[in-house]
């Protein structure tokens, strides 16, 4: 079937990238690399996943499946949105310094800036 | 009135501008005038709001990016600071506010550490009835969320003691900050009180005001953030 060589080339490709990618930690290569291989063992034996998905209460493997992309993608987005919060803060503390520091220069100020960390 | 305050220039009074060129140095003189020292903070504005109020005397902290109301006003009180305020007050750029307030707030802090500025104590001029329906839910709101009992929510007009500005530090960047400064004030437990203002809401303000729209959004920067 073409979609099998379309999912398998697809998650080929992704492995590829991530071997690429070899100066992340190896844990994270290790994971990566699981997970492709379930996606590929999924597509070269769609049965297995609608055993698996028997065996824990669910209908279909397909079903199965998509809630666990669901329960992934809900993590990945509230991961996502920490970090996003996180840095924005960041960014404010950074801009805010350099407003400061730069109205001080503007002033011709000779005493030396007050030393990082005093705003925080 | 000039019989209180020892050294009105240990008042640093906080203004957070973002593209009020048209009325920034009309602002700005009236408090300078009083003999107030202030500064401005430039909120990444694009137009001259910096270099007008550089202009009418003001100290100008200008961001390079805009960042929000919370982050200006942070910005102005860390400035202030470290410029050994005494004490600090937060005052609307839009011309909203009455210079002749800033003295019944800085009154009010010998007793208390913060003290906030109510227009429904005070006066309220120039308001239309859908702006005040709206601003009397944002109380019962406010009120609901901070846990405080008070007459008026997300009054710009504000005051502070320096050790209370320290311990209260705005790290809502937008419109949410209102409501994180009452929240903190319970939480630290600083005494406070509110201080009848009067407002006056001109065509300009009120252009530049909140809508009912953008309620939702301090909301959900408020619980998200």
């Amino acid at each position: 079937m073409i979609i099998r060589i379309l999912l398998l080339s697809a998650l080929a490709a992704i492995g590829w990238f991530v071997f690429l990618k070899r100066n992340r930690l190896p844990f994270h290569i290790v994971v990566v690399f699981a997970i492709l291989g379930l996606g590929a063992a999924a597509v070269l034996f769609p049965d297995v996943s609608d055993e698996v998905a028997n065996f824990v209460g669910v209908g279909r493997g397909v079903d199965l499946i998509s809630y666990l992309i669901e329960v992934a993608v809900l993590f990945v987005l509230l991961h996502y949105y920490t970090k996003f919060v996180e840095m924005q803060r960041k960014l404010t503390d950074v801009v805010r310094e350099l407003a400061i520091l730069r109205s001080e220069i503007d002033r011709g100020a000779t005493k030396p800036p007050p030393s990082a960390g005093d705003g925080v | 009135m000039a019989a209180l305050a020892p050294d009105r220039s240990q008042t640093w009074v906080v203004i957070a501008a973002y593209n009020e060129a048209k009325v920034i140095a009309d602002v700005v003189a009236e408090v300078l005038h009083e003999g107030w020292s202030v500064v401005v903070v430039d909120d990444g504005s694009r137009d001259d709001t910096a270099t007008t109020a550089r202009a009418a005397g003001a100290r100008v902290v200008r961001h390079s990016i805009n960042l929000g109301q919370g982050a200006a006003l942070q910005t102005g009180i860390d400035y202030a600071l470290r410029r050994g305020a005494h004490t600090l007050v937060t005052f609307d750029a839009d011309g909203q506010h009455c210079v002749e307030d800033i003295p019944k707030i800085v009154a009010a802090l010998d007793t208390v550490e913060v003290a906030l500025g109510s227009r429904f104590l005070g006066t309220i001029e120039g308001v239309t009835a859908q702006r005040l329906r709206m601003l009397r839910a944002a109380v019962k709101v406010s009120n609901r969320l901070s846990g405080l009992k008070l007459s008026d929510a997300h009054c710009g007009l504000r005051g502070f003691r320096a050790s209370a500005a320290d311990k209260l530090r705005i790290t809502q960047d937008r419109m949410a900050h209102a409501s994180e400064l009452l929240h903190k004030i319970r939480a630290s437990k600083l005494s406070f009180t509110e201080v009848p203002i009067t407002i006056r809401y001109t065509q300009h303000s009120t252009a530049k005001g909140q809508r009912g729209f953008d309620a939702i959004r301090i909301l959900f920067d408020y619980f998200f953030r």
